[in-house]
């Protein structure tokens, strides 16, 4: 997006004088959206970012908490829609290199990749091409630079046909004496590692703080190519610098390239630098505005004392690694730019790292009421089968084989519960202990466009449901908000209330947001924003690995209990879509002190081997949660209805399909039961037996002495696992 | 009718960078001491057999699948098509 003739002004000002060409292209990099966080810094400040296991909170590259005393866990999310949107291999794969680069800026090693992926419906050629485009482009990179993508989350949607969301997170593991905290000082030299510098993705943020053209060929200086070989590099070579002590501060370069990197870091600290363009290695002849904003990938900047540069040049050489001594920092607070001998730029560094926030116009538009609608009178409710064979087949429900199957999810040896198996990825620290930690990304683009605040709230909700089901404890989260054109009040208002709800609901559940990111501009051509998105990727604490716990049922004769209160919360959910096409009504109330005692009962029970199983109920609701934990588990299951603890339903649909929150359904050890019972009274927590495990593979559900749903276990899983028929044979 | 060969080569733009072919001229070609090899790009091939009347009409379906079934990005992808002699 250009400068705006107000911004032009400002820039006058700060310089007190006409700007050059560079510093133009200097101020246009940093001052666009994706890299200023011009319209979101003010609300920004509303997420809650502290805890006692916070080291490095939001503001650097990547936040850093503390896992156990000694260990700390690095993640980020990031999101790649722009790109993608265009070339979906490349904007994919490159989205992919942007995240691992931040996560190394502190020196942690990354050892697992998720994946947030809101596409189109695989019917539609267009975004058929784009899933696999996406898909394909991130298991390529990812296996390459061989680090593992363990979870994710995928939803299908026709606002994403031609503009897809595709966020991406990295977790990094480091000891915590490891990390590097150091910060720059006046004198210590700045170098640029990795990629020979080249026009590709010339103002790439800039790109991407816009909305796409109709014709897309001529935004031919965005597309990059990922170059996963030169990333691994920068991964070793960087643990080696790191572990000797050689750095003291690393920076990506990602988003506005150069510019963006020594602004930030100066303003940071308070610094100013000096900088010779012509001693960067470049691909190809560039003029100095081209060395200043281009986005080449895969580059990192090391701040290096002067007196250990030699050791630095001997580890980079020996991994062939190109490099560039350019320049260095100095008190003033002035960034200087010189090429050949000639100043082409001299910007004050606060100034130009933090443009002034707006306070964007914000307001809801009257499609906005159909949040608020009460769900009354639907049509009389379809056959029970039929309703759950066309969830457990809907794209947004069915079995993610078809995409994680592309990743390698094992190299690295560090996972425990396999995808698919688990409500979230467990993985190993890997430190000779049984120590480790859960991760796990989630989003609901239904919920948020319908009620944007209470929609990112449970997004919030369900990443913290997902970390406990397994066994572990949330310690904090980062969050992508997806949102259309901040210029646009009707747009702004959903990122708004969307923020509002994360902050609301991370500061209830006591989970710090460490980091996160922005995305605007996420509308066609015409206009239209996509269904505004709120993803939230968590991090749990795991002591034993061990006791880590998966979804499938396992014993026959065990019981299988509902944790939680079931309401008629059928707005927004899976059901009324796939049934009975309305995207509409109230969706299912954010319950934050619900979430906590169940989360907090189930900690226990796991912790006292009460369970095999467990399972957050989330999208489809119980009946499909049951069904899921049948399948996975090859195993029947009879349960009642009648024995559901339900609050006001009046249709058995309500029971089976809503989306209630803050519930989970396990499978309890037969001898466990009374056990069971006795620690929910003491933790004052709503729980229903409501049935068997079978072994054979029928599925039932009775009301009274009648069966109201009845099936052979074979045709839901078919059902299940009909997401690769429907991408494969879609086109 | 009859069976023509028609070749299709897929490359990245001029413009658009090729890691991979970076990767073999760095890593193996000068390596190995050639130094004679100033760059290397890489591709895809494929080798269709249509029938058709014509030539002209073979390479005409020949554009029309890629295009169509995006075998290629044409915002990021050169092709060629022509025939295989």
């Amino acid at each position: 997006m250009p400068l705006s003739p107000e911004e032009i002004n400002e820039i006058r000002r700060v310089l007190g004088r006409e700007p050059t060409v560079e510093e133009l292209a200097m101020f246009e990099a940093q001052w666009s959206e994706h890299c200023s966080y011009k319209s979101s810094r003010i609300l920004l400040r509303l997420l809650p970012a502290e805890s006692r296991y916070v080291v490095v909170g939001p503001g650097r590259d990547a936040p850093a908490v503390k896992l156990f005393k000694d260990f700390v866990v690095v993640f980020k999310i990031e999101s790649h829609n722009h790109p993608s949107a265009v070339d979906p291999y490349d904007g994919a794969a490159t989205g992919i290199g942007g995240i691992v680069r931040d996560i190394l800026t502190l020196g942690a090693k990354p050892v697992a990749l998720l994946d947030m992926l809101y596409m189109g419906e695989p019917v539609d050629p267009h975004a058929n091409w784009l899933i696999r485009g996406i898909v394909k482009g991130i298991s390529d990179y990812g296996n390459r630079i061989g680090v593992p993508t363990v979870a994710g989350d995928t939803w299908f949607d026709a606002s994403f046909n031609t503009q897809p969301l595709v966020n991406v997170a990295c977790v990094g593991v480091a000891p915590l004496n490891n990390i590097v905290l150091g910060s720059p000082r006046p004198g210590d030299l700045i170098v640029i590692m990795g990629n020979a510098t080249g026009k590709d993705g010339l103002l790439g943020s800039s790109f991407a703080s816009k909305p796409l053209a109709e014709d897309t060929d001529k935004e031919i200086g965005a597309v990059q190519v990922g170059d996963p070989l030169t990333e691994k590099l920068l991964i070793d070579s960087l643990q080696i610098l790191v572990s000797k002590g050689l750095v003291k501060y690393i920076k990506d370069l990602g988003g506005g390239g150069l510019t963006t990197a020594i602004s930030e870091t100066c303003a940071d600290h308070g610094l100013g630098a000096v900088i010779e363009l012509d001693k960067m290695h470049t691909r190809q002849k560039l003029v100095p505005l081209e060395l200043l904003v281009s986005e080449s990938q895969e580059r990192m900047l090391i701040v290096v004392e002067p007196s250990r540069l030699r050791e630095v040049e001997e580890v980079l050489t020996s991994y062939d690694m190109p490099y560039s001594v350019i320049g260095y920092f100095t008190e003033d607070g002035l960034i200087r730019i010189f090429y050949k001998g000639a100043k082409v730029a001299e910007v004050p560094a606060k100034e130009l790292a933090r443009p002034r926030a707006v306070r964007r116009a914000s307001h809801p538009p009257a499609e906005a009421l159909k949040g608020l609608k009460p769900v009354y009178s639907l049509p009389q409710e379809p056959s029970y089968i039929e309703s759950l064979v066309k969830l457990l087949s809907s794209p947004n429900i069915a079995s993610k084989r078809w995409v994680y199957e592309q990743y390698d999810h094992e190299v690295g040896v560090r996972s425990v519960i396999k995808p698919g198996l688990g409500d979230a990825a467990v993985l190993r620290l890997l430190d000779g202990s049984l120590r480790g930690f859960a991760v796990k990304g989630d989003a609901n683009p239904r919920y948020t466009s319908i009620d944007p605040f209470h929609g990112a709230a449970n997004s919030v909700a369900e990443c913290f449901r997902n970390l406990v089901a397994v066994g572990s404890k949330p310690i904090a989260i980062v969050d992508e908000l997806n949102a259309g054109n901040p210029e646009k009040p009707d747009h702004f208002w959903y990122f708004e209330m969307m923020l509002k709800g994360v902050a609301w609901m991370a500061e209830e559940l006591g989970l710090p947001v460490v980091g996160g990111k922005v995305s605007f501009y996420n509308e066609d051509y015409r206009g239209r924003q996509v269904k505004p998105t709120t993803t939230i990727v968590g991090v749990g604490r795991v002591q034993d690995v061990s006791k880590a716990m998966t979804m499938d049922l396992k014993e026959e004769g065990s019981a299988i209990a509902v944790v939680g209160v079931t309401y008629p919360e059928l707005g927004g959910t899976e059901y009324l879509y796939r049934l009975f096409g309305l995207e509409e009504g109230e969706i299912p109330r954010p319950r934050p002190s619900s979430e906590l005692r169940n989360a907090m009962f189930i900690l226990k029970a796991v912790g006292m081997n009460m369970l095999n199983a467990v399972h957050d109920v989330g999208v489809g609701g119980l009946a499909v949660a049951l069904a899921e934990m049948a399948i996975l588990g090859n195993m029947g299951i009879e349960v009642s209805v009648d024995r559901i603890y339900a609050r006001g339903v009046q249709r058995i649909d309500e029971i089976l399909f809503s989306e209630t929150q803050a519930r989970y359904v396990v499978e309890v050890k037969s001898a466990r039961v009374e056990e069971f019972k006795k620690l929910a009274r003491r933790l004052g927590v709503h729980i229903s037996i409501i049935g068997n495990v079978l072994d054979k593979p029928v599925f039932t559900i009775s009301k009274g002495s009648k069966y109201i749903l009845s099936a052979d276990l074979s045709l839901l899983r078919d059902s299940y696992n009909s997401l690769e028929r429907v991408i494969e044979g879609g086109v | 009718m009859s069976a023509h060969l028609v070749e299709v080569i897929i490359t990245n733009k001029s413009g658009v960078r090729d890691p991979e072919g970076e990767t073999i001229h760095k890593h193996l070609i000068l390596k190995k001491g050639y130094s004679m090899v100033m760059g290397v790009r890489t591709g895809k091939y494929l080798l269709m057999t249509v029938s058709a009347s014509s030539a002209e009409e073979a390479i005409r379906v020949v554009k029309e699948v890629c295009e169509k079934l995006r075998i290629y990005n044409p915002i990021v992808h050169d092709i060629e098509v022509r025939l295989h002699t």
